[in-house]
Parts: structure tokens; C-alpha cells; sequence
């Protein structure tokens, strides 16, 4: 209701402010109608605030990306505009910039879009964590755990696998998907849609099958924030065989140009 | 070798599947005319029979849900179990005759394809093959899996052996490294939902409560009671003034006592009551009252006449109070047995 008010009032304000009337229009219907502004219109833009009232909107950024990143959940590039950005839309590229470099620069983060379609982002740490022991003494979360094994099923099956495979190995790990777990509660709603919302997973219906069958692929956010190369380190320690012995999985793990695990990888 | 046997089991109906069949088909039809058992009438025959056409649709679907039921079973390396559907499905392609047959055919020829598929893929796999069997063997006994104890619970589950507590929390923290997970922000006093909480129940709520019959009795009722209390006090003061008459109009020479008038030796309250409604008698000048020689408050009506005249004498105010005590020092001191206020619901009776 307020937020409904609210929006009104910015768009009101924002009409005063600005003359194309094409623009408001298209902002009634937010998401993917949002135009990014040229840069000529930021600059103009930025021209008419003062640095604080910038800074200010920044950090108002800042923090909500920070509280939605409790939940993991990726945030919509047309929801931070409607809720946070407001009628500073017009200067969006230069907040988002400031934003990625207080989380740099403050925070040790990294922000990245990871759809370029529906404009989407997630928060990854960019400090590379030791080996075995976690940073701060925080509790584990159990579901990374279940996460772990799904995503290292589906990576080691070479990226793609049906979920009676993950359903079955699961079950030997005593989680059954169609019986409440006393730690990951329903443990199909957590895979199918929980991890998928949070864009580790993809869980999407094979063509062709009746009754729909499922399969289930490494998520954008995965892609990004899970080393390959770490998972396999883990997996030869399991297995007590050396990682290279997985030789597709291998050069899979150390030759990723697109993801970030190039550069870790290539460190170590 | 026997993997080698399964790769060409599966690249046949995937590359040339409608050619291998068309020639099988071919193959039987010779048999079948070597045999000389099944002419070309019988063939016609066949066609329109439904009773074979359904049992022939009947095993296609069997067979179709076998393979999806034993699905894990199949893509075991160590069976021919994928081969045995094929030759099956062979056998029944023989006597397809109808368009809905051919489409169970070419069903069933998607499923085993599939199966083929991921058969095929554990071929292509170079170096180490991954089972996840193993894999989630080598986890348990990671996450500290007792396999000598024995927990009725984890029984149900299938495995035997105690898995501890902790186990998902040791497989995740060792896991934490995999993951470049920004650490979550929380403030210290406490969560803050970043979702406004939904107010969908309140509304029901609200929704719930004036229904239609609420609705329309709440406002009668209200409008009943201040009507009635109003004329309750209005009939009650000319009830009283009624009894002040009819006991003046008695003997209109001896003075009536106030409170022997007033007090109700049976009910403190209805003494009250009684006190209370008497005083709009006074105020609206219907009755007067003046104290005897003795000093002792009495009580008398107004006539007719009198009340004009009394209008024009000047007003006199006095609050009475009365506490049950008081109330029974009165009863005591005047000897009161009876009321001569009779309460409503008696004078009735």
C-alpha cells in the first residue's frame, strides 16, 4: 500500500522533473521497460544534485543490497529502482558504479550482474578463503552442505543430470526429498525452489517426457561463485585419488575464461 | 567389451532407428512366409481385431513403464537389460499396424534413445568414471558415519549405521571453501525482515467480523437500549409519582417521611434506585419536599394549581448520599418492614 503511494509520488515528481512523457509511461510497467540513460543524461543529472545527496542515495543502495543479500536471492535490477533508486534513476549507472566500489573498496565484495538480460545481481566475497577453516567462527550452514553435494553430482556428471539421480544419491546420504528433514525441513521445496531462486540451480523440465521428468544444471550465481577447481580438490580427497585423474572434469575446472575461478585457480 | 557391446546397442535406433526397424520388419515377414504360418488374409485380419490391436498398445505401454521404472537398473554397465527392450520392442513392432501403435513405438524409441544417451555419456567420460554411489559412501564417511552403531531411526532410512548430528554442519563447513559466499550482513539488535510482514490475515480478520448478521443487529441493539433506558427512567419517575399520590390522596393530612417513602428494606439498590428517580420528581417541581417539626425530611406531591406558583419560589439544591449502613441505621430508626415502592417486575405480578 505505501509502497504503491510512494511510487505514485515519485512518479509524479519525477514527471515534473522530467519532459519526455514517453518515458514516464514506460516506467509504469518497470521491469524490463527500464532505458538505461545515456551518459549524457547522467551527466546532466549529476549536475543537478550535490554530492551528498548522491553519496546519500548510494548508500541507501548499498544497504539494501546488503539486506537481500541476506536471503541470497538475486536482486532485480528494476526493484532497486523502484524501491531505492527513485527519481534518481536518471544518474542509475553512476549509484550502481559508486555502489560496486564502496562494496570493493568497504566490504571486501564484488557486485556482479550476473543476467544481463533481466539484470540481476548478487553479492560474491572476493577474499579467498583458507582452506578448511572457515574465516569467522560462524556457525556452518547445513545447507551449503546439501548444496556441495548437489552441485558436485551435477559438475562430475559433466553439467548436466536428472533429478532421480540427485533424489537417489541424496536418499543414501539420508535426506529423502519426499520425507521432512529434521535440518533441511522439505528438502525438495529447498532444492527445487529455494536453490533455484537463489540461482545456484537450474531445475528445468526435459523435453519430450510424459510424465515431465527433471534435470538439473549449475545456476548463474554457482557459476560464479563456486570453484570448480576447489570442489574437485575436495572430491580427490574423498575419493583419495588425485584430482587430474577426472580428466574432463580437470580441464573443465582450469580452463573457465568466463568465471572468476580462472584467475583464483591460475594463483594457486 | 561389454561396454563396447551396449554403445552399439544404443547408436543403432538412435542414428538409423526407423531403418533398422523397417528391416527387422522386413526379416520377420520373410520368417513369417518361410514359416508359411500367417498369410496375407490373416495379416487383414489382424488389422481390424481390437482385441489384439489393444493388447498390442497394452505392451508397448508395459514395456515404456518399465524402462522409466527401471531406469537406474538399466544404465547399470554390468546388464544387457536395454538390449532385452529393444529385441521386446522388436518383437511387438511386427504386428503394428496402426498409426496409435507406430506412435507407442516411436514413444518407447525416445525412452530408450534417452537411456542410450546417458549410457553413451558414461563412455565418453575420459580418465576416472564418477558414481555417485561411491561418492555418497565417501561422504558419509566424511560427515563421520558410524558404521558399527546402529540408530533404530536411521534404520528407516535405509543405511545402516549412526550418522552423527553434526554431520551436515562438518560436510558444510568443509565445503565453505568451494564457495565464494558474501558472507551475510545482520544487525546486531536483532533481524529485521526485509519483507513488510503480510497483512493478508488482519484483513481477513476484519472481513470475518461484521459480517452481515453483525452488521445489521449491532446498530438495532444500540438504538433499543438508549431508547429503552430512557423511557425506563421516564416510566419509572411517573410510576413513582403515581405511588406519591395514591398515598397523599389516602390521608392528605399526615406528612409523608422521605425516607420511609424511599427505602426499600429488602434491596439497598433498589433504595437507590428509588432515591434516584424520586429527585427528577423534585427537580422537575412535581413534588416538593420540607422538613417536619421534628426536623426529619418529608415528602409531598405539587398540585396542580401550586406548581406555578412554586416556580416562582427560589430553587434549593441538597445532595443526598446513602451508604448501606446508613441504610440500615434508616430502616432501623424508622421502622421500615415494608416498601411502599413496590419494584416494577412485582407490581406486574
Amino acid at each position: 500500500m505505501t509502497q504503491r503511494k510512494r511510487l505514485s509520488n515519485t512518479q509524479s515528481s519525477s514527471q515534473s522533473k522530467r519532459q519526455p512523457s514517453s518515458l514516464v509511461a514506460q516506467e509504469e510497467d518497470d521491469d524490463a521497460t527500464f532505458t538505461q540513460p545515456s551518459t549524457s543524461q547522467v551527466q546532466r543529472g549529476l549536475e543537478k544534485l550535490t554530492p551528498a545527496q548522491i553519496d546519500q542515495k548510494t548508500a541507501e543502495v548499498v544497504q539494501y543490497f546488503l539486506v537481500k543479500d541476506q536471503k541470497k536471492i538475486p536482486v532485480r535490477r528494476a526493484d532497486l529502482v523502484k524501491h531505492v533508486v527513485k527519481e534518481y534513476r536518471n544518474i542509475y549507472p553512476e549509484i550502481i558504479k559508486r555502489a560496486s566500489r564502496t562494496f570493493d573498496q568497504v566490504f571486501g565484495l564484488k557486485l556482479v550482474e550476473i543476467d544481463a538480460k533481466t539484470h540481476m545481481y548478487i553479492l560474491i566475497n572476493k577474499l579467498e578463503t583458507a582452506e578448511g577453516i572457515s574465516p569467522i567462527n560462524s556457525p556452518a550452514n547445513p545447507k551449503m552442505g546439501l548444496l556441495f553435494v548437489i552441485l558436485s553430482v551435477i559438475f562430475m556428471k559433466g553439467g548436466v543430470v536428472r533429478e532421480n539421480v540427485i533424489w537417489n544419491t541424496l536418499k543414501k546420504l539420508r535426506v529423502d526429498p519426499g520425507e521432512k528433514h529434521e535440518e533441511f525441513g522439505d528438502v525438495k521445496k529447498l532444492v527445487t525452489d529455494e536453490f533455484v531462486r537463489q540461482r545456484y540451480l537450474e531445475y528445468v523440465r526435459i523435453p519430450h517426457t510424459e510424465p515431465a521428468e527433471y534435470e538439473f544444471h549449475w545456476g548463474q550465481r554457482a557459476d560464479i561463485e563456486v570453484s570448480k577447481a576447489k570442489i574437485l580438490e575436495f572430491m580427490g580427497q574423498l575419493h583419495e585419488q588425485d584430482p587430474q585423474s577426472w580428466t574432463q572434469q580437470y580441464r573443465e575446472a582450469h580452463s573457465c575464461p568466463s568465471s572468476t575461478q580462472a584467475s583464483t585457480s591460475s594463483q594457486r | 567389451m561389454r561396454r563396447a557391446r551396449a554403445s552399439g546397442d544404443e547408436e543403432a535406433p538412435r542414428q538409423n532407428g526407423s531403418a533398422g526397424r523397417r528391416r527387422s520388419e522386413q526379416l520377420q515377414s520373410d520368417g513369417d512366409d518361410g514359416d508359411g504360418g500367417l498369410g496375407p488374409a490373416d495379416l487383414q485380419h489382424d488389422d481390424n481385431d481390437p482385441v489384439l490391436r489393444r493388447e498390442i498398445r497394452s505392451k508397448y505401454r508395459d514395456l515404456i513403464y518399465s524402462v522409466q521404472q527401471n531406469r537406474e537398473d538399466m544404465l547399470s554397465p554390468s546388464n544387457n537389460k536395454l538390449t532385452e527392450v529393444l529385441e521386446q520392442a522388436n518383437k511387438l513392432f511386427k504386428d503394428v499396424r496402426q498409426a496409435r501403435e507406430a506412435a507407442l513405438d516411436a514413444q518407447l524409441l525416445v525412452v530408450a534413445t534417452d537411456l542410450g544417451k546417458e549410457k553413451a555419456s558414461q563412455l565418453f567420460a575420459e580418465g576416472s568414471a564418477f558414481d555417485p554411489t561411491a561418492f555418497a559412501e565417501h561422504l558419509l564417511s566424511f560427515m563421520g558415519l558410524n558404521r558399527l552403531e546402529d540408530e533404530e531411526d536411521e534404520q528407516q532410512n535405509g543405511g545402516d549405521g549412526y550418522l552423527p548430528q553434526d554431520a551436515w554442519h562438518r560436510l558444510a563447513r568443509r565445503a565453505e571453501c568451494c564457495f565464494r559466499t558474501a558472507p551475510s550482513f545482520h544487525y546486531m539488535m536483532g533481524s529485521f525482515h526485509a519483507e513488510p510482514p503480510p497483512p493478508k490475515q488482519r484483513i481477513e480478520r476484519q472481513r470475518k467480523a461484521p459480517s452481515k448478521e453483525a452488521t445489521r443487529i449491532m446498530p438495532t441493539q444500540l438504538k433499543k437500549m438508549e431508547e429503552s433506558h430512557q423511557e425506563a427512567t421516564e416510566k419509572e419517575v411517573e410510576r413513582i409519582l403515581g405511588y406519591l399520590k395514591t398515598y397523599y390522596q389516602d390521608d392528605p393530612t399526615s406528612p409523608i417521611s422521605y425516607y420511609e417513602f424511599v427505602i426499600d428494606p429488602n434491596s439497598f439498590s433498589r433504595t437507590v434506585e428509588n432515591i434516584f428517580h424520586t429527585s427528577f420528581l423534585i427537580r422537575d417541581g412535581l413534588a416538593r419536599m420540607y422538613l417536619d417539626n421534628d426536623k426529619l425530611p418529608c415528602i409531598a406531591p405539587v398540585e396542580e394549581g401550586e406548581v406555578e406558583a412554586g416556580g416562582s419560589c427560589s430553587r434549593k439544591q441538597c445532595i443526598i448520599s446513602i451508604s448501606p449502613k446508613t441504610w440500615k441505621d434508616l430502616i432501623d430508626a424508622f421502622d421500615i418492614t415494608e416498601t411502599m415502592i413496590h419494584p416494577p417486575s412485582s407490581e406486574n405480578e
